[in-house]
């Protein structure tokens, strides 16, 4: 595949953000690769109900 | 082929946090990391020296990554080198985020997040919502 890119003109005015967390990227540039993985687990054992017991120690 | 300038006229951030990082300037080599156990309790109950990341999979388990078998020839063509920015502005940053001014080569960011949360059993002659 053959892909061809012009960078004209980029002028942004204003970035408002109210946060980046969990390994994410807020770039102004360029980068060859960008690579990004997330895993997320709320399965239905994560609900403990009862008796508060401490998680596993350290 | 990358040559462009980054110029932000002005930028603000209010918190940087956990291991986050502000750059001005290029780079060429990002990685970032992050867990987290995030526990929530219907009472204030929290033990310091407790919460283990071997006992749950989802801190150990691959994350697949589809192969790029697709050959690219790519062409960049800079007609005006500069990316203008006149304002950011930030509230937090945090877990290994990166705030970047500039430019880089490899960016490799992962984060593994496990939620668990604790309930009081329910009460029988409690009363349903009004």
């Amino acid at each position: 595949m053959n892909y061809q890119v012009y960078n004209r003109d980029l002028c942004v005015g204003n970035i408002r953000v109210l946060g980046v967390s969990s390994s994410s990227v807020l770039m102004v540039g360029d980068t060859e690769t960008i690579q990004l993985a997330a895993t997320f687990d709320t399965p239905a054992e994560s609900l403990l109900v009862g008796p508060f017991v401490p998680l596993t120690p350290e | 082929m990358l040559q462009r300038t980054s110029a932000v006229d002005k930028i603000t951030i209010d918190t940087i946090s956990f291991s986050s990082v502000f750059e001005i300037g290029d780079s060429s080599y990002i990685q970032g990391f992050s867990r987290a156990i995030a526990v929530q309790r219907e009472a204030e109950f929290f033990n310091a020296r407790e919460g283990n990341y071997s006992v749950y999979p989802i801190f150990s388990e691959s994350i697949p990554l589809l192969p790029i078998e697709e050959e690219i020839s790519i062409q960049t063509t800079q007609l005006n080198p500069v990316i203008k920015v006149q304002n950011i502005d930030v509230i937090g940053v945090s877990s290994s985020s990166i705030i970047h001014i500039g430019s880089s080569k490899h960016i490799s960011m992962e984060t593994r997040v496990k939620h668990i949360r604790q309930l009081y059993p329910k009460r029988n002659n409690q009363t349903g919502r009004a």
